[in-house]
């Protein structure tokens, strides 16, 4: 049986290398080029400086010019970034929705069925090597997104908990891919065609992957909150990757007076018509700046359970595949 | 006597269709069967039914004494052709021997190989690129290199050019009759059938209509010619299965169960008279409750 499926997936496997193949020969130099921009602007230094809370004022805005210039340069490869997300869903669409698919639309199951063997050993089998291939592709394209877009995400100042950044490196791609591909195969159980099976696998993917990123991954630890008070000598702490859930201006008594606001005024400062600073928004002597974040030190934690439930649910979806296999002839 | 292949009330349901009711008969070991019906009439299904693709709603099919579904160990003993003789189309057929060899415990496959060579089938070129007659070939071949008991074909000459169909039938006719394997071959092709079976299974409108010995088919059925005819029961004559009147005599094939009425003159049938005259019948009525119009 492992014969069977080798012969009749090694181009497949030769194509997915050779498509690996040619997205590294343009990523590597591009990231290998920006990483050298990245420390000839002596950035790595300011990353260091700046994850400080006593940055002084000088170091601030020379590290913030070169950041300017780094991002200037390199942004719109933020784009590509985004493009690339969708590599787990191409490999759920060309090896999970053909696996099944094309031999039922071609009748060949019913060939490999009246073999020797049980039709759960030959979806086993089969269900392995496309495992196998785009678990591995999976894992490079984890870890090297994770190198790549490093000094992107720095330089943006945003973290790696930004819904795009987060997305496309670390563990979390390995299981997006799995679950697109065990989607795909058990879409071909129900279209039992390419086309249809590769449509339920394109609108089954997107919508899982969009509905756990918003509704779901807020939620896998308890939110943290912080306050800073509104009147205050030195700037607001500048976000040090945490993923701010939500934010915004708080009366002393807890009523939200300015949501998705910051607010600091230097101490005794006056608005030019007279009033606290603040006022026109209700804000009221006692008042603080309010954050609900996820701190940047869970990105690993967070990585982990993302990838269990999609993990999971590939593991649902390839037993049910075995469940649907037995009414198919 | 061994019975290969039996089936007991076999039903099967699509949704709320029955492709398949009430269906029993048995196949004893060694004959080669044809398999009849009108399109749609279950025989696919069958066949399916037979070789474990599909499980059964009522009943029991049993092969060898035991029930194929979801059962590997009846795989061995089956060799099944599905109907377009589906292969993959970018293996070549070398590659399908040896492969088709890893999947099976039992394997001929220089059985296969000879075959092959002997009919002129190039080793390797993709079975994609050869015409519908060696594809089927091939199929043929890999499904008789497992050396099989019971070998289940479903329509496999259906689109195969006469020439090829009879190669094809020869061929197959040739290596059964070595083995002593059993056959059960669907076809459209009445005179084919009449050609290499010896046993009838035919299908109609999802039930058996007839299953027996050709020869005792054949022995049993008879076209009578005689004086006008208005439905009374005739000495030695069991169901009519066919009336056609002039306006002073009547056409009758029926079966026969006996000393026929000397007043009628009685002629042998062929098979595919006798295959035709179960066709015919009932095969409007549903049609007809389905577009609500009297029959």
């Amino acid at each position: 049986m492992i014969a069977l499926a080798w012969r009749q997936h090694r181009k497949q496997v030769l194509y997915t290398i050779l498509g690996f193949a040619v997205l590294a020969a343009l990523m590597v130099p591009i990231g290998i080029s920006m990483r050298h921009t990245f420390s000839d602007l002596g950035l790595p230094e300011c990353v260091r400086q700046l994850a400080r809370s006593d940055v002084p004022q000088a170091t601030a805005e020379s590290c913030e010019g070169g950041f300017r210039q780094f991002g200037n340069r390199y942004g719109n490869l933020n784009l590509v970034a985004v493009l690339l997300l969708v590599l787990p869903m191409l490999l759920g669409l060309f090896w999970g929705a053909p696996l099944i698919a094309r031999e039922v639309e071609q009748g060949t199951h019913r060939f490999a069925w009246t073999q020797g063997i049980s039709r759960r050993r030959w979806a086993l089998v089969k269900f392995g090597l496309a495992v196998a291939v785009t678990a591995t592709a999976a894992v490079c394209y984890g870890l090297g997104m994770s190198w790549w877009v490093s000094p992107l995400t720095e330089a943006a100042r945003e973290g790696r908990f930004g819904f795009i950044v987060f997305d496309l490196q670390g563990v979390a791609p390995i299981g997006y891919t799995l679950f697109a591909v065990a989607l795909g195969i058990f879409a071909g159980t129900l279209g039992r065609r390419m086309l249809p099976a590769m449509t339920i696998t394109l609108a089954g993917f997107i919508g899982v992957r969009a509905a756990v990123a918003v509704l779901a991954r807020p939620h896998y630890q308890p939110a943290r909150t912080a306050q800073y008070p509104v009147v205050g000598d030195d700037p607001l702490p500048r976000d040090r990757g945490d993923w701010i859930l939500a934010n915004g201006v708080r009366n002393a008594d807890g009523t939200m007076v300015a949501p998705d606001a910051q607010i600091r005024c230097p101490p005794g400062v006056q608005k030019p018509g007279g009033g606290a600073c603040g006022s026109e928004l209700g804000v009221r002597p006692g008042a603080y700046n309010w954050e609900l974040y996820q701190p940047a030190d869970r990105f690993w934690l967070f990585q982990g359970i993302e990838t269990g439930i999609f993990v999971a649910l590939a593991a649902l979806l390839l037993y049910l595949t075995l469940r649907q296999l037995r009414r198919i002839a | 006597m061994e019975i290969a292949l039996e089936a007991e009330r076999l039903g099967k349901r699509y949704g709320r269709r029955w492709a398949l009711q009430e269906c029993s008969f048995q196949l004893p070991a060694g004959r080669i069967a044809g398999l009849v019906g009108p399109n749609g009439a279950g025989k696919s299904t069958l066949l399916h039914l037979a070789v474990g693709l599909l499980g059964p709603d009522a009943g029991t099919v049993r092969v060898f004494g035991r029930t194929p579904y979801d059962n590997p160990a009846v795989l061995p003993d089956v060799g099944f052709v599905a109907q377009d003789t589906p292969l993959y189309r970018d293996f070549t057929a070398a590659e399908l021997v040896t492969i088709t060899g890893r999947m099976n415990r039992r394997w001929d496959g220089a059985l296969a190989r000879e075959r092959l060579a002997q009919l002129g089938i190039p080793p390797n070129l993709p079975v994609g690129r050869l015409s519908g007659g060696q594809r089927a070939q091939v199929a043929l071949a890999l499904a008789l290199a497992k050396r099989p008991r019971l070998l289940l074909l479903d329509e496999p000459v259906a689109s195969l050019d006469p020439l090829a169909r009879r190669e094809f039938l020869q061929s197959l006719m040739g290596s059964v009759a070595e083995s002593g394997t059993t056959v059960l071959l669907s076809s459209h092709l009445l005179g084919d059938l009449e050609r290499v079976c010896d046993h009838l299974v035919l299908l109609n409108a999802s039930r058996v209509r007839l299953v027996g010995a050709v020869d005792e088919l054949v022995a049993g059925h008879r076209q009578l010619v005689g004086p006008r005819h208005g439905g009374e029961a005739i000495t030695g004559v069991g169901t009519v299965l066919r009336a056609s009147h002039t306006g002073r005599q009547s056409t009758l094939l029926a079966r026969v169960d006996g000393v026929v009425d000397p007043e009628w003159t009685v002629h042998d049938v062929t098979l595919e008279e006798v295959i035709l005259a179960y066709l015919d019948e009932g095969e409007t009525r549903t049609s007809h409750t389905e577009w609500e119009v009297p029959a």
